[in-house]
Parts: structure tokens; C-alpha cells; sequence
């Protein structure tokens, strides 16, 4: 007996044996990782997690970099500076009327695992499934008013519109709408891809598998017929949420490229990783300080105006933007129909106008609570904000929002807390439209994305006419008179558009949109 | 034993209960409608109500929490409204991972722990017993995320041995080893000073007990008695902390899991709540805190399996 228990004490592994399994653990994990980021095999990281193979479900930029590796589209964004498009399964298309587009498809342009030819029955398809309300589609407003889409032949087809509307040239044929499906594989599977490997693609890679939380990975689509092949055996789609961890990232050589943040720039240019270069682009976000017109406190304009003034955005760019990012002169980036090339108010404010203006209102000092995300930009911006009003004599509280909650506080479905609301610092994304920008300022948005309740008859008629206005320089005029009438009511004061610094490795030569945000598709080798 | 597994399962089951209906209850009342979060701006009016008429955010929060748990009893976590996809299957796919880093974690602290610990026990009041026990404390004093951040920085970025983020290949054994070792030492790394200690302790009681008073007057090396004897009683009450020590390293999970970017329940909760997902935030609840009891419970019975005196001091 008190052997056996002995026995039952005695390790299993000699020190000899444990101390060479521990060497042999530590040699295994010593194999270098960098082998991984060179080569035949690209590492991109996205900063928000593409969730779905189906367009129908696309919810942002995490599936447009996903679709534009897996899909094809009539017609392509450019990489570069500038905000135009190429033509990708199109030989042509135009805008043949202010209602109609007319269509060919090149020939022979093939779907993968031998599902044929694509054809303008998948063109119509694909637009015109997200008409059908059973489908849901979470991409419906991109493409407005859309009627059908008439197929002509097999190559060729028309949409037909209900008005004029001219974003989609810019935000449904390059983006998330315009990812051209297979008619019969999507029939196959039901009417709509849930599995994250659709059965069938175009682009120049294919869905090896998706690991949630973590990364797509892709290979080569040995079937594509564009001119664009794949340059990479392999191709991850790395979800990193953090730009810290996704800087660390490739400094240590798991990614290839990512966006990192804007206080990350000057310590990156200093001491670049080695190999490395950096590039610089303006953002099309838009980040504002919005007033809630509804609040008593900000009845009279000229206490909006004393704000407008105290804000000074130089302060706030150099302390929360590094001095990297520009002031922004309205919701409309430069570059895109609408922006203007200055504010009403200059980006250092004015306290001494502010002061006056409070003066006349009869304030000896103003008590403000303004209402951040809890996000080191976003409470540094207001820090700065604090320190810079009280000098007019505003006295900024600030009150600080994980994002759930902070994304509702305006919402009217979600309590009454858009009631007490007084300042907001918000950013909104945005797409290379600007229609994009001014629908959520209109009087229908109260309560739900116009969180300042901010409601103007001419602004609503513009947003309106806008949309269906082709002619760009008529549209410019009136996005730009857009704008005016947001600043002249004294609930905005626009802050900057951001900007995307991206870092990369030299072996790589990236190619992205005029915002800075990758096209992986056309990534090539150096 | 047999009862006081029954008494002890009991327990664990109603702090399960009490967890989750009180976490449901919370969760609601937080500010952020989920259909304005998760939807975007881009949803129209139709599919919000959708959304909310398919998640029952409508309906009392009573009758939505009886409603969970009667799925739950059912077998059924719900369904991921925003993916479309059972709550299952996101929670599965993501608990492996996170198992697997809490483990790794257990590892390093138990092997490194109870190994100083017992140095430190054999080598009472020497230089080296002192080195060990500031050793500890400084473990204990190390924030996990702190440990994560600069072990990232030296073993991936400068030496680059370990890779910074993700969590390996699927079915390379090797790799997946690879990715586990930095954040399970990142999380194991501060229980290291607390095992440690917890070691040395029973280690010094356990050698004034009269059984190895015993083992040494039969003239047993010093060595055998110590490491083979003495040990086998200190560890013990270490088994009993890392039980316990579930709850936290769970915690220091979701750091570890956000610094490396690996995918897990800590994640999953984390992004969840932000996006105030509620059906998958409760489903990857109910099994982390299920997890935690599970483990805790098991530590209570090896603990009272090992030692009758824990049955009956209850």
C-alpha cells in the first residue's frame, strides 16, 4: 500500500526529460514570424469587422474591403487622390437620360466554380433584389430611387430611376450595392448567402475560411477573368479593432498595412520601424460640436454664436489631432462636390467677439455641458475646449459616453435624455457623397441622427433637390448654400475632417481610396 | 461527498441564476437603444421595428428575462439579430479560445508559482527566499495589461519570437501554442506572485506536521520529503485560489484579448456591449460565468476530495 502510494507521487517526467521538453517548447515557439508578412501572403488590417459574405447584410467599410477582393462591380473607385471610378465588369456605361443608365458588360467576365458567364440577369438581380421588401436589405438607401433595372441582352441592361439621383454613380455602383451577385448561386442557396463562404465569387480572391473576431482569409481566385488578377497567394483580412495593438502589430510583422492613429505620426516619422513608409490622407468624416437648438439654453443665437466663437479649432487640432489634421470648414470633405473653401467662423475663433456676444445676451458666464465619446481624441478635444471657452466665459462641463450609449443620446426612441442635451462632440462617417453628409440634418432626422433639432425649410428643399440634380456644378452651389445655412444658425461649429495616416511595409505597394482607406484588390508586391 | 457535491452544484446553479437575471435587468436599463447601435444610420424606420418586434424589446424586462431563461432551458441561447446567426454559434466558436488562454494562464501561475514557492519554503530566510518573495509581490503589483503591452513589445516586436496578434491556425497544433504563450503569460503572470506565496506558507506549516516529522526520522532524503510530501499538502490551498482565480483571470481575459487582438469570449462580451447586442451579450454571459462556477466548483470538490476536513467545516 504505502508503495503504491509512493509511486503516485513520483513525476512522470524525469528533470532530464522535463528540461528537454521545455527547450524543445521554447525552439518551436522561437520560429520567426515575420516569414509571415512577406511573400505570397498580404496582412491588411480593418478597423471594423466585416460580419457578412451577403451584400443584402453589409453594414460599412469592413465588407466594401472584403467585396472589392471577392466581388466585382460595373464599375470600380480609382486608386489615388481623386475621387473618380473605372470600369471593371462595364465595357461602357452612362447616364443616357436624368432617369435612365444605360449598361454593357464585357464578355466573357466569368464566375468562379463553374457557375458561367456573368450576365446583366445577375446585374438586375442584384439591384433589384434589394427592392424587394421581404429581403430587408440594410443597403436599400444607397440606391434610392431605384425603379429596375431593364435587361436589354445578355450583356447589356438600363436602370431605370423614379427621379434623377445622382449619388449613385458615387455611393451604390462602386460600393456595397453595386457587388455584382450570381443569380443562380444566390437562387441555390435560398435567395441570400448566410454562410461565410459564399458559394460563388468573381474577384480576384476567394473565402478560404472567416475566423470571427479575428480575420478573413482569402486566396488566389484561380477563375477571375478581370484585369486585375490577385497578386497575393494569400490575402488576411485582419480585424484589429485597437490602433495601438495594430501598430504594435507591424512593428512586430503581422500586417503589412494598417491605419494607425493620428498621435501615433510624429514618433513614427521620428523612428520609423525599419522598412516602413507612411502616407498621409485627408479623411471624409466629418467631426463637429453641435448645439441642441430645443435646450432653453440656446433659445437665443447670439448665446450659439458666443459659442461658435470660443471654439478655437487650431487649439483643438493641435492637442487632440497632433496638428496633423486640418480645420474643416463643413460636413463636405475637400475634394467632393459641395465643399467649401471656408468657414464663416476662422478656425481660431474669436473670444473676443464671443464675450461680446454674451454680453449682449445679458450672460455674465455660461454653464455648458458638453457630451464626448470615451475616446482619448474625443476628451482631449474637450479638454482643450474647457480650458479655451473659459476664457470667454463659458464654463464646460464634460460628460463622457461609452459608445452605446453615447450613439442614442439624441435618439428620441431611447428616453428623454435628447431633452438635456447641450453640446455634442460627434463624428460621423461618411461616403464620397455629399448627400450622404446633409441627410441627417434634415427636419425628418429630428430625434433620430439631428440630435442639434436643428430644422430649415430651404436646407430640406436643397438636401432634397440635391440628390436629383446632375449637373455637378449646380449640385456644388447648393451643398456649399447647405452648409451656409447650418453655420448661420449657430448650432455647428465644425471642427475637421481627421485625417487616415497609414503605415506600411516598403515590400508592399498599397493602393487606396482618395481617404486613405485600403483597396486590397489592387494591393501589389514592390 | 455525495451530499456535499448535491449542497455545493445547488449553489452553483443559483448564483448562475442570480447572475444572469441581475446582469439582464442591468443591461436593459443601460442607456443605447440596440436597433439605433447595432442598425446605424443607414436602417430604415421598417427594419428597426423589425428589429425590435424580432428581439422583444417591447415586452416587460420580466417577462424578457423569463423568456431567456426559458429558452435556455430549452437549449436555446437565442439568436445574433445583427448576424443573423444563432448566439450559439458565435459563443462556441469564441469559448475554445478563451478556455484555452485561462488555462494557459493556470499553467504558467501554477507551474512558476508553486515551483518559487517551494524553493522559497526550502530555502527559509536565505537571500534566495528573500529574492523570491519580492519577486512575488512584484508579479502581484504587475497589471495584466501592463505585462501584455510590454511583453508584446520585447518578445514580438524586438526579439519578434511570438507573433502579436490572432490566435494561430486552425488545426496546427504548434501554432496555436505559439499564439497562446505571451497573453496566458500576460494573465498567468500576476497569480504567479500569489500561488507563489500561498506555497511557501502551507509548504513551512505543512513541514512542522508530525507525518513529516515522521518520514524524516525514517531517515527519507531531505529532498523526497520536501518536494514529495510536503508539497503534495502545500498545494492545496493553491488549488483552491486558482479555482477562484477563474473570475479574474476571466477579466484579465478580455484585456489580453483586445492587446493581442485574439478572438474570445472577453471580446465578444466586450463588443457586444458596446453594440448593446443583448442576446449574444447574456448567451456569452451565462457561459462565461457558467465557465467561472464550473471551475470554482470543481476546485471546492477536489479540494474536499483531497482534504475531508473542507466537507465538513461547511
Amino acid at each position: 500500500m504505502q508503495k503504491t502510494s509512493f509511486d503516485r507521487t513520483v513525476p512522470a517526467l524525469s528533470r532530464r526529460q522535463l528540461l528537454g521538453g521545455a527547450a524543445g517548447l521554447s525552439a518551436a515557439a522561437m520560429f520567426p514570424v515575420t516569414a509571415w508578412a512577406q511573400g505570397d501572403r498580404l496582412n491588411v488590417r480593418v478597423y471594423t469587422e466585416p460580419d457578412e459574405a451577403d451584400p443584402l447584410d453589409a453594414s460599412g467599410f469592413g465588407e466594401a474591403m472584403l467585396y472589392g477582393c471577392i466581388y466585382r462591380n460595373l464599375i470600380q473607385y480609382v486608386p489615388g487622390d481623386t475621387w473618380d471610378h473605372r470600369l471593371d465588369l462595364a465595357e461602357s456605361i452612362e447616364q443616357t437620360s436624368d432617369t435612365t443608365i444605360t449598361f454593357t458588360l464585357k464578355p466573357d467576365q466569368m464566375w468562379s466554380d463553374g457557375y458561367g458567364e456573368i450576365t446583366a440577369e445577375d446585374v438586375a438581380f442584384t439591384f433589384e433584389r434589394n427592392l424587394d421588401p421581404e429581403m430587408n436589405s440594410r443597403i436599400l438607401p444607397d440606391i434610392g430611387p431605384l425603379a429596375r433595372v431593364e435587361v436589354t441582352g445578355t450583356h447589356s441592361g438600363v436602370f431605370h430611376f423614379d427621379e434623377p439621383y445622382a449619388p449613385f454613380w458615387t455611393i451604390a455602383l462602386p460600393y456595397l450595392a453595386g457587388a455584382i451577385m450570381c443569380k443562380k448561386a444566390v437562387e441555390e442557396v435560398g435567395g441570400r448567402i448566410d454562410t461565410n463562404v459564399p458559394p460563388v465569387v468573381s474577384g480576384p480572391y476567394r473565402v478560404r475560411e472567416q475566423r470571427p473576431g479575428e480575420r478573413w482569409v482569402l486566396d488566389r481566385n484561380p477563375d477571375y477573368t478581370g484585369d486585375s488578377p490577385a497578386e497575393f497567394e494569400r490575402c488576411d483580412i485582419v480585424y484589429i479593432g485597437d490602433e495601438a495593438a495594430a501598430e504594435i502589430a507591424l512593428e512586430a510583422g503581422d500586417l503589412d498595412f494598417t491605419e494607425v492613429s493620428p498621435g501615433s505620426v510624429a514618433r513614427l516619422q521620428d523612428e520609423a520601424p525599419d522598412n516602413t513608409d507612411m502616407s498621409m490622407h485627408p479623411s471624409l468624416f466629418y467631426v463637429w460640436v453641435g448645439m441642441n437648438l430645443d435646450n432653453p439654453k440656446f433659445e437665443d443665437i447670439r448665446v450659439r454664436q458666443a459659442i461658435q466663437n470660443a471654439i478655437n479649432v487650431n487649439a483643438i487640432l493641435e492637442a487632440a489631432w497632433y496638428d496633423v489634421a486640418e480645420p474643416s470648414t463643413g460636413i463636405i470633405a475637400p475634394g467632393l462636390i459641395g465643399h467649401r473653401s471656408s468657414s464663416m467662423i476662422p478656425p481660431e475663433g474669436d473670444t473676443a467677439r464671443a464675450r461680446e456676444l454674451l454680453d449682449e445676451a445679458g450672460i455674465d458666464r455660461l454653464q455648458v455641458t458638453l457630451n464626448v465619446l470615451n475616446d482619448v481624441t474625443f476628451t482631449t478635444a474637450a479638454q482643450i475646449m474647457q480650458a479655451t471657452m473659459a476664457e470667454a466665459g463659458i464654463d464646460v462641463s464634460i460628460e463622457v459616453h461609452e459608445s452605446g450609449s453615447f450613439w442614442t443620446l439624441g435618439v428620441e426612441d431611447d428616453g428623454e435624455r435628447w431633452r438635456d442635451l447641450e453640446l455634442i462632440m460627434n463624428r460621423f462617417s461618411m461616403l464620397p457623397d455629399p448627400s450622404y453628409a446633409t441627410a441627417w440634418f434634415t427636419t425628418e432626422q429630428i430625434g433620430d441622427w439631428n440630435w442639434e433639432r436643428f430644422s430649415n425649410e430651404e436646407f430640406d428643399r436643397l438636401h432634397t433637390e440635391a440628390r436629383t440634380e446632375t449637373d455637378p456644378e449646380r449640385r456644388d452651389e447648393m451643398y456649399r448654400r447647405a452648409q451656409d445655412l447650418m453655420e448661420e444658425s449657430g448650432a455647428y461649429r465644425f471642427i475637421t475632417h481627421g485625417v487616415t495616416p497609414n503605415l506600411y511595409y516598403t515590400s508592399v505597394v498599397p493602393a487606396t481610396r482618395p481617404d486613405g482607406l485600403p483597396l486590397v484588390q489592387y494591393f501589389r508586391r514592390a | 461527498m455525495l451530499q456535499y457535491t448535491f449542497q455545493r452544484a445547488a449553489l452553483a446553479l443559483a448564483i448562475v441564476f442570480v447572475a444572469i437575471s441581475v446582469l439582464f435587468g442591468v443591461m436593459i436599463a443601460l442607456p443605447g437603444d440596440p436597433t439605433s447601435v447595432l442598425l446605424g444610420p443607414r436602417a430604415t424606420p421598417e427594419i428597426r421595428a423589425m428589429f425590435r418586434e424580432q428581439m422583444g424589446l417591447d415586452d416587460p424586462v420580466p417577462l424578457q428575462i423569463l423568456r431567456f431563461w426559458g429558452r435556455v432551458l430549452s437549449g436555446d441561447l437565442g439568436t445574433d439579430f445583427f448576424r443573423n446567426r444563432p448566439v450559439s454559434e458565435a459563443v462556441l466558436g469564441a469559448l475554445p479560445h478563451t478556455v484555452a488562454l485561462v488555462f494557459g494562464a493556470i499553467f504558467w501561475s501554477a507551474s512558476l508559482g508553486i515551483l518559487l514557492g517551494a524553493f522559497s519554503a526550502d530555502r527559509r530566510n536565505s537571500w534566495l527566499d528573500r529574492l523570491t518573495g519580492v519577486l512575488s509581490v512584484a508579479f502581484i503589483a504587475a497589471p495584466s495589461f501592463v505585462v501584455a503591452l510590454y511583453s508584446l513589445l520585447l518578445f514580438a516586436v524586438v526579439l519578434q519570437w511570438f507573433p502579436s496578434i490572432g490566435a494561430g491556425e486552425p488545426g496546427d497544433i504548434l501554432s496555436r501554442i505559439h499564439h497562446l504563450v505571451l497573453p496566458s503569460l500576460a494573465i498567468g503572470l500576476a497569480w504567479v506572485g500569489y500561488v507563489a506565496r500561498i506555497v511557501r506558507a502551507s509548504m513551512l506549516e505543512a513541514m512542522n506536521e508530525s507525518f513529516i516529522r515522521t518520514a524524516r526520522a525514517f531517515g527519507l532524503p531531505r529532498r523526497r520529503v520536501t518536494y514529495n510530501y510536503a508539497l503534495r499538502v502545500a498545494i492545496l490551498p493553491a488549488v483552491q485560489v486558482l479555482g477562484v482565480g477563474i473570475g479574474g483571470m476571466l477579466s484579465s481575459a478580455v484585456f489580453a484579448e483586445i492587446v493581442f487582438s485574439r478572438p474570445g469570449i472577453g471580446t465578444l462580451i466586450y463588443e457586444s456591449v458596446s453594440s448593446r447586442n443583448y442576446p449574444v451579450v447574456m448567451g456569452s454571459m451565462l457561459v462565461a460565468i457558467g465557465f467561472f462556477v464550473t471551475c470554482a466548483l470543481i476546485a471546492d470538490l477536489v479540494n474536499a476530495a483531497l482534504d475531508p476536513r473542507h466537507r465538513t467545516s461547511r
